[in-house]
Formats: structure tokens, sequence, C-alpha cells
């Protein structure tokens, strides 16, 4: 049979190069799928599969293509020749890419282990990260509560007003509050950086002693007294509570102290007492008076109506010495109804300076102060006005004067003070640098009838009724005084404010 | 996990050396230190390839269908490239049994356009196959186009998930 050999020429060498250009088209192929999961096992499976394919078409095409031009070219005994060779690489091609797809189950099982393995590992991944995130998220919400937490505590340490102190094991001070140094009157560095030690502060050491051992057998102390000296000498009441901390993660152990300054509740409260004390006996005083006030009178209108009428110089002596006690009586009772606030007083506006002004003038030239040196110091400015009675405040000022010449003994210095501070208070203090008050008087020493002057010579009821009279007036009358340099008396008033 | 297939590859390659052992005991033949080759071990060789490689096409297409991998269009076009190189390697075999085989079909070059085929037997049916079957690149080229369309879609079915990954 004979037939055209185009077909088979033109299949065979459009064929060959056909089959070249795809199977490098698809190793191309094949080269993107794999880079783009290097991982993936069928993907280098089928770029396994591409090469063979790539080799079998390149070594095919050269047989055939060149079987064909050695044929036309009447060159057949070469191609024979040529043949075996480009045969077998054909052979050897298409049975590498047939090996090749028999591994394709083996390939498709490793790739689902890497793809399972790959999948838990993405799971754990995600699982580790969320975690991760929790965790990040977890101490973020713990910073900010410790920095919260912190920022209360160092707040409440900053702002508390009463003392906070940490001490090492050896009560040596190792932090302290503002409070703190204000309390004790040092330096914050002097107190820390030469630990300086709790005891210290105590004026009885004694104090201290027991204080510690207690602290150190119980573990903690709860509102215990104590007196603390500053460095100016001024000694302070307070309350001591403390406690002893382990410490946490290997810190030595403290002690951690809250001290309560109470000094000024303390006087606040014997001040109380006092009031209520004198409130107690003006009532008692006023009734005694009331009483004794209308029988005396009826004695001395007797008394002077029967002096006038004896003859007698005998009897007349006698009725004199009455008349002069009950004249004593009748001013021990006017004293009385004017601490007990039952006279009638007048509020006007008062110059303070003026009125001391004028006790200074009366009393200096009263015998009992020719060897006195007055020396008064007036406020200089604007007028140290007053809500009140002026008899009354000379009253007052006149007795401390007094008191202060028989401390004295009638020789010395006598100081007299006004001012006037920011706040509207006016200050009139006496001084003077007498005897002094025993520490266990000055405390009844506004008592009614008390009195360390000898019988006869003083009724007791002076600076009660000039405490009285102060109270009167909104004030305050304090004393200050030491054995042996003197006394100061310290009247604090309300001044009225001026007007523009 | 992955579904077995009925044939596994590598349970047969296993078998092979057993095969191998198993030939040597049955089929005794006399034993020389160096075997002489005959020229038609050549063809017989080229057979058993294109043998090969038809089996291995016929189980990837049988693979790919019982991994279920034929529902992506990307393993569809594979197989159809594995069906297809079936389609030539048988195309080939026959080709060569007629000519190299048992040269039942001989080729005659008349000039540059014609040949002469000279079936043996004197069949006029066998010469017009041979010829047909000569046109075998009608075979092997759609197979090498299937195998560039699937892996053209794999790649472009790839991208896809990487752009879903990336976009999550």
């Amino acid at each position: 049979m004979i037939v055209s050999f185009i077909p088979i020429l033109a299949v065979d060498v459009l064929g060959s190069v056909a089959m070249v250009v795809i199977s490098l088209l698809s190793l191309y192929k094949a080269k993107i799928l794999r880079g783009m999961d290097p991982d993936n096992a069928i993907f280098l499976y089928l770029l396994w599969i591409s090469v063979g394919l790539t080799i079998f078409s390149v070594s095919r095409a050269f047989g055939h293509i060149l079987k064909q031009f050695l044929v036309l070219t009447s060159n057949t005994d070469t191609w024979h020749a040529i043949s075996a060779y480009s045969g077998s690489v054909n052979t050897v091609s298409f049975m590498l890419v047939g090996l090749i797809t028999l591994f394709f189950n083996q390939n498709w099982n490793i790739n689902e282990k890497i793809f399972s393995g790959r999948k838990k590992l993405e799971e754990t991944h995600i699982k580790l990260m969320d975690l991760n995130q929790t965790l990040e998220n977890k101490v973020v919400e713990r910073t900010e509560r410790l920095t919260s937490s912190e920022h209360k505590c160092r707040r409440i340490f900053e702002q508390s007003l009463d003392t906070i102190l940490v001490t090492d094991a050896e009560f040596r001070i190792m932090e302290t509050n503002p409070a703190g140094i204000a309390l004790m009157g040092y330096d914050r560095e002097e107190m820390i950086e030469k630990k300086m030690i709790l005891g210290g502060f105590f004026l009885d050491s004694s104090e201290w002693e027991k204080l510690s051992e207690k602290i150190k057998f119980k573990e903690y102390i709860l509102n215990e007294e104590a007196e603390f000296i500053r460095p100016d000498n001024e000694s302070i009441l307070v309350l001591i509570t403390g406690g002893l901390d382990y410490g946490a993660f290997g810190c030595a152990k403290t002690y951690h102290f809250i001290i309560k300054n109470v000094n000024d509740k303390r006087q606040m409260e014997q001040q109380i007492a006092q009031a209520d004390k004198l409130a107690a006996l003006g009532e008692l005083s006023a009734g005694v008076a009331h009483e004794i006030n209308n029988p005396l009178g009826i004695i001395l209108g007797y008394t002077q109506l029967l002096l006038k009428q004896e003859q007698e110089p005998e009897n007349k002596d006698d009725l004199k010495i009455i008349e002069k006690h009950v004249q004593n009586c009748k001013t021990v009772v006017s004293d009385l109804l004017s601490f007990s606030r039952k006279g009638s007083t007048e509020m006007s506006i008062v110059d303070i300076n003026k009125v001391v002004d004028g006790v200074v003038k009366f009393l200096s030239n009263h015998s009992d102060f020719r060897n006195i040196e007055m020396t008064l110091n007036p406020h200089k400015g604007d007028r140290l006005n007053i809500l009140g009675n002026e008899q009354e405040l000379s009253q007052v000022i006149i007795n401390l004067v007094i008191n202060a010449c028989h401390a004295v003994d009638r020789k010395g210095n006598i100081d007299i003070v006004t001012e006037k501070t920011d706040q509207d208070k006016i200050f009139i203090r006496v001084k003077d640098n007498g005897k002094g008050v025993e520490t266990k008087n000055l405390t009844r020493i506004f008592d009614p009838f008390f009195t360390t002057k000898p019988v006869g010579q003083g009724t007791g009821l002076g600076l009660s009724v000039g405490y009285g009279i102060i109270k009167r007036h909104q004030g305050d009358i304090s004393v200050k005084s030491s054995k042996g340099k003197g006394t100061v008396f310290t009247i604090s008033l309300s001044a009225v404010k001026s007007k523009a | 996990m992955p579904k077995k297939y009925w044939f596994n590859p590598g349970s047969f390659l296993r078998f092979i050396p057993v095969f191998a052992i198993a030939s040597l005991i049955l089929l005794p033949l006399d034993v020389y230190a160096i075997q002489i080759h005959t020229s038609s071990e050549g063809i017989i060789t080229h057979q058993v390839g294109h043998l090969f490689f038809l089996f291995s096409m016929v189980v990837l297409i049988f693979t790919i269908t019982g991994k279920g991998l034929n529902k992506q269009k990307g393993w569809r076009m594979i197989q159809y490239s594995a069906f297809f190189f079936v389609l030539w390697n048988i195309d080939a075999i026959i080709a060569h049994f007629l000519d190299n085989q048992i040269c039942a079909i001989k080729i005659e070059n008349i000039s540059l356009t014609r040949i002469k085929l000279v079936s043996q037997n004197d069949s006029s049916v066998l010469p017009w196959l041979y010829y047909i079957l000569k046109l075998d690149h009608l075979l092997s080229v759609p197979a090498m186009l299937f195998l560039f369309k699937g892996l053209s879609n794999l790649v472009d079915d790839q991208k896809k998930i990487i752009k879903e990954k990336a976009s999550q």
C-alpha cells in the first residue's frame, strides 16, 4: 500500500516539537507549584513527573526528528546505528516516569503526614499565641493593678497625717513619711542615712526599753502611750502602734510603726476637763454667793446702823472689825458672782492697747510697783479692737500684773506685750522673771480658791475670775512657767474685723 | 487518614525481589558466566518499558479517583493526561509489535513524500492500522497538554488558597 508520508512526517516533527514545548511549560508550572509550597510532597512528586516527561519528550523528539532527517537524507544506516541508543534513552525515560508515578501513593501518605503534622503545629501555634496573648494581657493587667496598688499605698504613706515608720530588726529607721519628719523634727536624710534608732526619740529611755521588749515578745504593740522629745526639747505625747513584718521573698524582717501625735488632743481634753470643773464650781459658787449675799447685806446694814448709834469706843472698834470682814465677804461674794457669770456685762468695741496702757499707768503709781521695771510693748499698726467689756478686761490684766508683782516679790521685771496675727488673733502676754509656778500647780492655777499665797493674803479667785471673763469673751488664757525662771500668761482674743 | 486504595504500588515493588527469586528457582536454565544478549532483547525491553509506563498510568488514574482528587479540575486534567498516555502506550506497543517484533509491516521509502507499507500477510487492514498507529503524537501531545493544563489549574488553586489564607 502506497500512502503519503507527509502526515506521518508532519505529525512526527510537529508533535515532537509540541511535546518538548509543552513538557517544558509543564515543568515550569510544576516548579511554580513546588515553589508555592515547598513542604508539599505531592507537588514535589508532580515536579519529578514533569522532569521525567521532559527528559522523555526531549530524547524522543530528538530521536524522531533525527530519524526523519537521516531517512529523508538517505542516511538510513546512520539512523540504524543511532536508533538503538535513542530507543534505549526513550525506554529509560518513560520507565523512569512510570516508576515515579508508582510512588504516588507513598508520596500521598507522606504528604498527608506532613499536612497533619503541619495542621497540628499550626493549631499548637495558635494555642500558644492565644496563651501568649492571654499571658501578655494578664501581665499588663497585673502590672496595672500593681502600679495602681503601689500608687495607692504610696499616697497613703505620703499623705498620712500620722507618722508611718519602718525600722529594721534593730529598730533603726529605714523609711518614714513626711508626717514622721514633721513629728520627729529631724531631716529625712538624718534619720535614714544615719540610721537613727526609734528609741532615741523617747523622753524616758526606760519607757522605750519596756516597749521594745514588749514588741519583741508579742510581735506587736497597740496604742502604747509615750513621750517623745524633739531636737528643740519640746516634748510630744504620742500613741504608738507597731508590728513585726517577717518580709517576703527572702527580705529581712522589719518593724512597721504608726505613731499618732496626741499632744493637742490631750491638752484639749485637759482644757475640757478644766472647763467642766470650773463650770460646776461656778454653779456652786453662784448658789452659795446668792444665799450669802442677802444675809451679808443685812449684817452690814445693821452693823453700820449700830456703828452710828454706838457711843462706846470699845464697842465701836468691834463693830468696825465686823464691818471690815463683812466687806471682805462681800468682795468674795462679788468675785464669785463675777466668776459664775451672774453679773451683767455690756459689750462694746474695746481697744486692747488702750486698756493695757490704762492698767500700766494705773499700777505704775502704786507703791508695790516702785521697784519693778514694767515695760509695755504694744502692737504697732492698726488698732487692736475686740468686742468686750473694758472694765472686765482691765480687771483681768490688773489681776495678772498684780500676780506678776507678787511673783517677782515686788522687785523685778514685768513685760506686757500685745500683738496681732494675720489670722485676726490678738495676744496679750504678761511675763515676769519671778519664782515661777511648780509643774504640779499649773493644772490647778485657774481653780477657784486655789492659791499659793499665805492665808489671808489671797482669796484664790483672781485667776479663776479672769478665766471666766476671758472665756466669756470667746478667748483663751494659758500659762507657761518654769520654776525659778518666771511665768508667762497669754490671753488670746478674737479681733473685730476692721471695716474698710 | 488517607483512603487505602485497592492497589498499593509500594507493596507491589516489595514483591519484585520475590518474583525474581521465584523465577530463578521455578525456571532453571543453563547458567553461563556471562549471558549472551540477542538484538531482540532491545525491543522486548522497550515493550516492557511501555507496558510498565502504561501500568503506572492506569494506577495513577485509579489512585486519583480512589483519593477523590478528580473533584479538582487540575487532578482531573492529570487523570485525562494519564488516560491519553495509556492510549499512547497501547498505540506504541501495537506499532512496535507490528514493525519490530513480528515484522508484520515493512516500510519502503518511494520518494520524499510517499511510502509503501508492505504487509507480510498481504492484509489490507494492517497497513492502514499501522499508518494510523504511526500518528501516535496525536495521542502523546494531548496527553502532555492535559498535564500542562492540570498543573496550571493546580497552580491557580494554590494561588487562591494562599490569597484566602492571607485575607484571614
